[in-house]
């Protein structure tokens, strides 16, 4: 850096440790809170995906009013790996936001009528789309893999049909983010712990008889700890179970031993768990994210104003633009 | 179960409805033996007992954007607007016709049938026509109705009322005579509603609160299991109120939710061991991994960092009260008044004024606010023009024809002078005249 300012910059590091379509867990290390925290606030808030925004009701006679039927159908993720290129309705050009175009909507048709005597499940399947890359998350993943077992899945149900009822309406699904509505967050859960480091004084151990161990063991809720059957001593088999709880640090001073164990929270490391709605993969989910936040961090970087106060922000203006 | 047909087939006068009723996770034996678990008046959420923004102060609840648009506390509300076509007898009777689509009065009529009546499905904005009705000017006239010409009937339209921005749907029309062959028409008006700040929420421990704040998921702590609480209650809630019911139902729910049995919780574990303990509740939440207290960690969503306290979070039955801000909220500048005193009507429904009364007028009093005092209590009530007699201290009058001021005691204009009164205050020296008792106004120069 020039000035021989000293730097802060890091250079954090990501460790998969699990990896399925909507499910991912991983280690972010040599980072601070704010960075995990923003990837998770990002991850829940701004990653973009599509949903149901519009719908056009043309028949209803279902026991459900139409509000009701247009709130279940905007929840129903759809897949989204189109969505980070697709535009926002509000700043699309190419239409005046009647959803007939291809940059920023995609139109959905629903047709049902039940002429039978058992009740008719409207689902997610009876959607159809008009583009065949955005669908109902159950029906593409029905189609997708072959090991799917179908009999399990109903698909979403929207509504129920007795006989003469009828369900009739066009949808417009659009792109958006968690913000504006939960429906167009991608994420399930994203939640982040710190990594506990967990020293066992093996002095003070040795000192307690087996029971005593076993009861000390067994004063966390969660399994952190164990005897190992062959040596007898405690060894801690899953840190990461441990939630924080100071159950054991208390027990510990109950039975006369403060110091059995020190529990710290690493401040640099981080265990994100990270499931999917299915609109886009848990793995795309992250890095979708890592990409709204750059251009966040751009956004900042690259406007005027920020060239404009470079007096007031001094050394921190070159660096933030990249200097 | 019980059937919500019933009441989509009724035409009730008001109606509220949630939209995703669900059953208590903790319920008592009473409860069951009333059925009310069946009856799905709330939804099971997840509380987190903490302070959070401040706007949780005073009983206030802090709820999550993400929970409300996912479906939590949002209710549907129906009510009735009926219209009675009303037969004079003599074959004479009030008509509806078809609505005019072009003039004046298309606009508001755009929501109506061919038939003069609003059609279902319908959005109706206020002062929308729902009934195209007229009546007869002159109701006693002998002769069938069909020989009564149009000038014969005046309009008795009625526009549906609420204010401004708040739409609905028609959702019903009925049709219903009586003896006397009157015809009433009922129109059953449908709302859907998002719970929104000042709405009121109950738990079952009469622990009520209005919604103080709404706050993005991003924002809301959450648990490193992923648990984010759809709502927050502050602490203070409880130590004065004592519900340690609510607390045991706490702890019973998230018991429940974590071993997937509904749990009961009666009242000190009942004689016959029915109910489960709060050592049982503990136990089991430590079989599934949690603090026996039902205290957690949690991480605040805007820092990222774990929060000092472990917090008291689970799931809580909680109920939407029908009393909501889009009913209640008020406001006036100019508007109606009183025919009587000339003073601003009140209440809401007659867009009534905002009352300075006598503890706020004490208060201007003891700060010596005189001018606020006087445009409070008199510009912007009821101010009124009076000429005095300064003879006889009593009101004369203006005489617009000839211009002069007079004061009909003393039959001359000599010594009038002009002064302002609130106009309940000349109403006031009237009665008393009219009681044989005689205010005399004393004038000294201002």
């Amino acid at each position: 850096m020039e000035g021989g300012v000293a730097t802060n910059q890091r250079f954090p590091k990501i460790k998969i440790r699990e990896i399925k379509d909507d499910y991912l867990k991983f280690e972010l290390r040599e980072t601070d809170a704010s960075m995990a925290n923003a990837l998770r606030r990002v991850m829940i808030a701004e990653v973009p995906t599509i949903a149901i925004d519009l719908v056009e009701i043309e028949v209803n006679s279902s026991v459900l009013n139409d509000e009701f039927i247009s709130h279940r159908l905007g929840l129903i993720p759809l897949t989204s790996d189109r969505a980070m290129g697709m535009r926002f309705s509000r700043d699309c050009d190419a239409c005046d936001g009647d959803g007939q175009c291809e940059h920023c909507s995609v139109e959905f048709h629903l047709d049902v009528r039940c002429d039978q005597d058992q009740t008719l499940d409207v689902t997610s399947a009876d959607l159809m789309s008009t583009d065949p890359s955005v669908l109902p998350v159950d029906v593409a993943a029905k189609s997708n893999s072959s090991a799917y077992d179908a009999s399990e899945n109903r698909g979403i149900i929207i509504v129920k049909l007795r006989r003469g009822q009828e369900l009739r309406l066009r949808a417009i699904a659009r792109k958006g983010i968690g913000k504006d509505h939960a429906k167009w967050s991608p994420a399930a859960t994203v939640t982040f712990m710190y990594e506990p480091e967990i020293r066992i004084n093996e002095e003070m151990m040795e000192s307690l008889s087996i029971d005593e161990k076993r009861s000390w063991i067994e004063s966390s809720p969660t399994k952190v700890f164990d005897i190992d059957p062959n040596t007898q001593q405690v060894v801690v088999t899953d840190p990461e179970a441990y939630t924080y709880d100071e159950e054991v640090i208390k027990k510990a001073e109950a039975m006369g031993k403060p110091g059995l164990v020190e529990i710290e929270a690493k401040e640099d490391s981080f265990i994100f768990t990270v499931e999917s709605t299915g609109a886009i993969k848990a793995s795309k989910l992250v890095v979708n994210a890592i990409e709204v936040l750059k251009q966040k961090l751009d956004a900042v970087r690259l406007s005027d104003d920020t060239v404009e106060a470079d007096d007031q922000f001094g050394e921190l203006g070159v660096h933030m633009r990249g200097g | 179960m019980i059937s919500l047909a019933p009441q989509l087939c009724r035409m009730d006068t008001l109606l509220y409805l949630l939209v995703y009723p669900q059953r208590p996770l903790l319920t008592t034996r009473t409860i069951e033996l009333v059925g009310y678990d069946k009856l799905g008046a709330g939804q099971n959420a997840t509380v987190a007992v903490m302070s959070y923004s401040g706007y949780d102060i005073e009983d206030a609840i802090v709820m999550n954007k993400a929970s409300l648009d996912r479906g939590f506390g949002r209710c549907i509300v129906m009510k009735k607007s009926s219209a009675m076509c009303q037969n004079y007898g003599n074959g004479i009777m009030d008509r509806i016709i078809r609505p005019p689509r072009t003039g004046r009065q298309a606009e508001r009529m755009q929501i109506l049938d061919d038939d003069g009546l609003a059609s279902p499905g319908e959005t109706i904005r206020p002062n929308d026509i729902y009934i195209n009705k007229q009546s007869p000017s002159v109701k006693l006239s002998g002769g069938s109705s069909a020989g009564l010409p149009d000038s014969a009937y005046k309009p008795s339209i009625q526009t549906f009322k609420g204010s401004k921005g708040e739409t609905a749907v028609v959702d019903r029309v009925a049709l219903t005579s009586d003896d006397e062959l009157n015809i009433r028409f009922k129109f059953i008006m449908r709302q859907v509603r998002r719970p929104e700040v000042g709405d009121k929420f109950s738990s079952r421990h009469g622990q009520k609160g209005v919604c103080g704040t709404i706050i993005s998921q991003e924002d809301f702590p959450f648990s490193e299991r992923g648990i984010c609480p759809d709502l927050i209650m502050n602490p203070h809630g409880f130590p004065s109120r004592m519900t340690i019911g609510k607390m045991i139902e706490l702890l019973g729910g998230k018991a429940g939710v974590s071993c997937g049995r509904f749990h009961y919780g009666s009242a000190f574990g009942e004689p016959s061991g029915h109910a489960d303990k709060v050592e049982d509740i503990s136990e089991t939440l430590v079989k599934n991994g949690f603090s026996y207290s039902g205290k957690d960690i949690i991480y605040s969503g805007i820092t990222g960092c774990p929060l000092q306290a472990y917090i008291f979070m689970g799931p809580i039955y909680y109920q939407k009260l029908k009393h909501m801000v889009l009913d209640k909220m008020h406001a006036r500048a100019r508007g109606p008044r009183v025919q009587l005193t000339r003073q601003p009507t009140e209440g809401r429904s007659r867009d009534g004024g905002l009352r300075l009364g006598e503890m706020e007028r004490d208060c201007l009093i003891a700060y010596g606010a005189s001018m606020l005092l006087f445009e409070r209590l008199m510009l912007s009530s009821d101010p009124f023009e009076v000429q005095v007699c300064r003879v006889c201290g009593l009101l004369g009058y203006y005489n617009h024809k000839l211009k002069t001021r007079v004061c009909s005691t003393c039959k001359n204009g000599d010594n009038i002078s002009t002064m302002k009164l609130p106009y309940a205050c000349k109403l006031l020296f009237q009665e008393l005249q009219s009681m044989n008792v005689v205010p005399r106004l004393k004038l000294a120069e201002a």
